[in-house]
């Protein structure tokens, strides 16, 4: 039984008196076996319990306690980087004027994007309506609305976003807006876009940030996926999400 | 000009895919690849070309430094 317990716990041990330990060379052989004083063979196992119990216990309420505080420090992160406070005002693709307060009370994955993509937000937002698949087969959880915002306003007006996300999750909303109210959306969540050079025909590509974003019925931004995050591992973490949420601004 | 629809999209990464097994064949041998070449470059915008030739270089690169390391171009003299 010695063997099973941790270091600590048997530097302990040594500190009791020697005779509550066992006779080392002769194992537990009862009373009549070890010195005179020994304790008995159910007595030390007890002793031994014992220990091994309480040195169980505060091991496990360590981790838990630290895994508490390593939750609250993400919770004091993201409340100081607040991302995506402040509202949006933008349009839907059925032209139907859309703020950030509409969304309050739902789990939102987000995606800034644009139509003339040519092969990285198809995937992502391929990716994004599998994990809402994912999400919607469990009956328990909050549905999830995914949303695609356009970085690329000068082309992208209702008409292309609504031809654009048609092709996803029938969920998926897609938001436009003028330049100025796109360009305030973009930063209010950090999020890098740069059109790049046009060719003849005007058309051009637009270098921008490849992130999936995960809000919380706050408003406030919970968790990032890049591209490397499988449409499983995304589901997996906003399940996670769900289950331990608090709301981060009181 | 809009947006390729899906099946647009989906024509073009088809003849990309086609070009780029050619080459793969041919080691990068381009005149071999010719008709899947021009054939790739109707079925996509031409930023769409321009934005897949560099990702092939860049991959290229990329297998090039995972397979025979980076050398850093050697300067003549000193040491």
């Amino acid at each position: 039984a010695l063997a099973l317990l941790p270091a600590r716990c048997l530097r302990r041990l040594s500190l009791l008196p020697p005779r509550l330990l066992p006779a080392p060379s002769r194992g537990l052989s009862g009373p009549r076996g070890g010195p005179p004083s020994a304790l008995p063979l159910g007595r030390r196992v007890a002793v031994v319990a014992a220990v091994g119990g309480a040195a169980g216990g505060a091991w496990l309420y360590l981790r838990a306690r630290k895994e508490r505080e390593r939750r609250e420090r993400r919770r004091r992160e993201l409340r100081a980087l607040a991302l995506g406070q402040g509202d949006f005002q933008l349009v839907d693709h059925r032209g139907r004027p859309r703020c950030k307060a509409d969304f309050r009370g739902q789990w939102v994955l987000l995606y800034f994007g644009f139509t003339h993509c040519p092969d990285v937000c198809p995937d992502e937002l391929e990716k994004l309506s599998r994990a809402v698949e994912l999400l919607d087969r469990d009956a328990a959880l909050p549905r999830v609305q995914p949303l695609f915002i356009t970085v690329d306003p000068e082309r992208d007006d209702v008409a292309a976003v609504g031809r654009y996300v048609r092709d996803f999750h029938p969920r998926l909303l897609g938001l436009t807006g003028s330049p100025e109210q796109v360009r305030a959306v973009s930063s209010a969540y950090r999020v890098y876009a740069s059109a790049g050079p046009k060719d003849e025909d005007g058309d051009y590509i637009v270098d921008h940030t490849i992130i999936i974003y995960l809000l919380g019925p706050d408003g406030l931004f919970l968790d990032y996926y890049n591209r490397s995050k499988t449409a499983d591992k995304i589901a997996e973490s906003v399940r996670r999400h769900m289950e331990s949420y608090e709301p981060l601004l009181d | 000009m809009s947006a390729p629809t899906m099946e647009e999209r989906k024509a073009c990464w088809a003849a990309r895919d086609e070009f780029w097994r050619c080459l793969d064949t041919h080691t990068e041998d381009a005149p071999r690849c010719e008709k899947l070449r021009r054939s790739f470059e109707s079925l996509c915008p031409q930023q769409w070309v321009k934005y897949f030739d560099k990702r092939r270089d860049f991959l290229k690169y990329k297998e090039k430094l995972e397979t025979e390391g980076f050398h850093p171009a050697e300067t003549d003299g000193k040491s």
